[in-house]
């Protein structure tokens, strides 16, 4: 299967951040969401993939391609939504499209006008004037009307009602159809994730901790819950962080076969949810 | 690139309003025709900074189909071209009030004004947004303010210098004059073009 | 092709799927040959992901009630012995919970019809 986006090895320091060792592949044809607490390194991953940032070391590739030889074949195939408004706010719809539809050698401008309709987007009105909800859907009509093969989002439901939360995930579905296409977003809503996402990529301050399907996630990892007088040095071995109250624990596990083995039916095992996987993954105790 | 260039205009609709009246008001203060030659190139290419100094435009640029390479060329390629419509502008706005130029009033407004955006377009992106007005404007007044201090004790003491000038002819002075900010706007969009390269957003 | 899912069940959604387009084949409500919907548009009308959808024609395709040709679809395959039996376990299975609803109605303990099913069974 052919990746669209590639991160071997990448690195990117800051003074007081950094993204380490990303090794990341983004299947085509499939929805990835880009998991991770606030600050974990989602934006920085991003605007590197966007190569508005260049990795201090390691290897880019977008459709097999590098920036350096093929920065504008690539920046053509992508569409692009970014959490705050990019586009010029003092300016109306029409004269936005007007500059950023010529930059495109496959601007469709009856597909634009049609997404225009169908979010029932002014076209005179300054971008400023625009709700949240608005300027995210002006940005995604911009993103979709170029047949861009690969859609980034960064964060595209932050701040959005639950309404047009839904709407723009039955949108975005409807772009799946068409086989090819490959939608990359991060968000912290996670349950956005668990309607459309075929594959999860999770960042934990500054380094990827996965990047697996669905169903692997959902196979991999699960909650526990018992009595603490199970839990010594030996047991808690298979789980990543043990959560401890007076009534019992609560553990999220990355081996459930040794917790069946080791515990048997003296504990629940559970479906881990993405929050619940966040959530202890953030409780510290790394282990491979 | 051209979609680049045009942009401007665009992005400028109604300053560029604005523009007319400016030229106009200083057409009636009797300004030296040189000057308002200089005041009207540097308006369009000066306002579009101002945009571009944000750094969700250099976000958006960056992001489409255009390479950090032709971002700068089209400023710098764009300046000119403004600069060569807002001079025929400022010619017929003349020619209008029947006030007196001449080609030198020309010359010495483009080259001014080419040397001065030679002089800033780099600092754009050495500077953090937010400043760059600020810095813009001290330089612009620095440079007014040293330059004719400067120019003077240069001909007081370096006697040879303007020795050398004042017998160069005309048409050399010219050729001289035409090289050096030739020179002076290659040097800066190749430090522009650098500096930019390496910019994060 | 009619499919309820439920998010809150703890069976996985691909299972959901496999299980309600078995029983509807089973069911004979879907004919051999059948072409079902793309897997896309099955995850576009079920607000699922499409792995989820991939998962369950794949696994559809493995225990063999469906096949997929390349760049046409899928559809319900001729069914085979294998298919039959479990069309028929299934039937038997419906069959036996309704005797041990009835059973239980009269009070009649599991040994008590096992005993019953014995006897009948070497008669």
């Amino acid at each position: 299967m052919e990746n669209v986006i590639e991160l071997k090895n990448v690195t990117k320091k800051f003074k007081d951040f950094s993204v380490k060792n990303i090794d990341l592949q983004v299947q085509q044809g499939f929805v990835t969401g880009f998991i991770g607490a606030n600050g974990a390194g989602k934006s920085t991953t991003i605007k590197m993939m966007m190569n508005l940032l260049k990795p201090d070391s390691g290897e880019i590739k977008l459709f097999g391609l590098d920036y350096k030889n093929h920065e504008k074949a690539i920046k053509e195939r992508i569409g692009f939504v970014y959490d705050g408004n990019v586009f010029f706010e003092g300016m109306n719809l029409k004269d936005i499209k007007r500059i950023v539809a010529p930059a495109y050698k496959h601007w469709d401008d009856t597909l634009f006008y049609q997404y225009v309709e169908q979010f029932e987007l002014p076209l005179n009105k300054a971008m400023k004037t625009f709700s949240k909800g608005m300027q995210m859907k002006a940005s995604l009509a911009i993103a979709l009307s170029h047949h861009a093969e690969l859609i980034i989002m960064d964060e595209p439901t932050a701040g959005l009602d639950p309404i047009f939360r839904r709407e723009l995930l039955a949108l975005l579905q409807e772009l799946m159809i068409e086989g090819n296409r490959t939608i990359f977003f991060s968000t912290h809503i996670t349950t956005d994730l668990d309607r459309i996402a075929d594959y999860i990529s999770f960042m934990q301050s500054g380094e990827l901790v996965f990047n697996q399907s669905i169903h692997d996630v959902a196979e991999n990892y699960a909650l526990v819950k018992g009595g603490l007088d199970l839990l010594d040095r030996d047991t808690e071995k298979a789980f990543v962080h043990v959560h401890r109250a007076s009534t019992g624990f609560e553990a999220l596990t990355d081996n459930i076969k040794a917790v069946q083995n080791t515990f048997g039916d003296s504990v629940v095992i559970e479906r881990a949810s993405l929050d619940d996987i966040m959530y202890y993954f953030k409780g510290g105790i790394h282990h491979v | 690139m051209f979609n680049l260039i045009r942009r401007d205009v665009i992005l400028q609709k109604r300053q560029l309003l604005i523009f007319i009246p400016f030229i106009l008001f200083f057409i009636i203060m009797g300004a030296p025709p040189a000057l308002i030659f200089l005041v009207a190139s540097i308006f369009i290419p000066f306002n579009t900074y101002a945009y571009d100094e944000k750094v969700e435009t250099n976000i958006l640029l960056n992001s489409l189909p255009y390479t950090r390479m032709e971002i700068i060329a089209s400023r710098y390629l764009g300046a000119i071209v403004y600069m060569i419509l807002s001079i025929g502008v400022t010619s017929l706005a003349l020619f209008a009030f029947n006030k007196p130029f001449t080609i030198t009033d020309i010359a010495i407004g483009s080259g001014l004004f080419l040397l001065f955006a030679a002089f800033t377009f780099p600092l754009f992106h050495i500077f953090k947004p937010g400043y760059i007005t600020t810095v813009v404007l001290i330089s612009f007044i620095l440079l007014t303010w040293i330059a004719p201090p400067i120019a003077s004790f240069i001909a007081e003491h370096f006697t040879t210098i303007t020795d050398f000038i004042v017998n160069l002819s005309i048409p050399a002075l010219y050729t001289g004059a035409t090289l050096v900010i030739i020179v002076g706007y290659v040097i800066s969009w190749g430090i522009t073009t650098v500096i930019y390269q390496r910019k994060a957003f | 092709m009619q499919i309820i899912i439920s998010n809150s069940s703890k069976e996985p959604i691909y299972e959901q799927i496999t299980n309600q387009v078995k029983s509807l084949i089973l069911a004979g409500e879907l004919q051999e040959g059948t072409a079902l919907p793309s897997m896309r548009n099955l995850a576009k009308d079920l607000q699922i992901s499409v792995i989820t959808t991939k998962r369950a024609y794949e696994e559809l395709e493995k225990a063999g009630f469906i096949y997929s040709i390349v760049g046409k679809g899928s559809f319900v395959a001729e069914q085979n012995l294998e298919v039959m039996r479990e069309k028929k376990l299934k039937v038997i299975e419906e069959q036996l919970s309704a005797v041990i609803t009835n059973s239980r109605e009269i009070g009649l303990s599991l040994d008590e019809l096992q005993q019953l099913m014995k006897i009948l069974y070497e008669e």
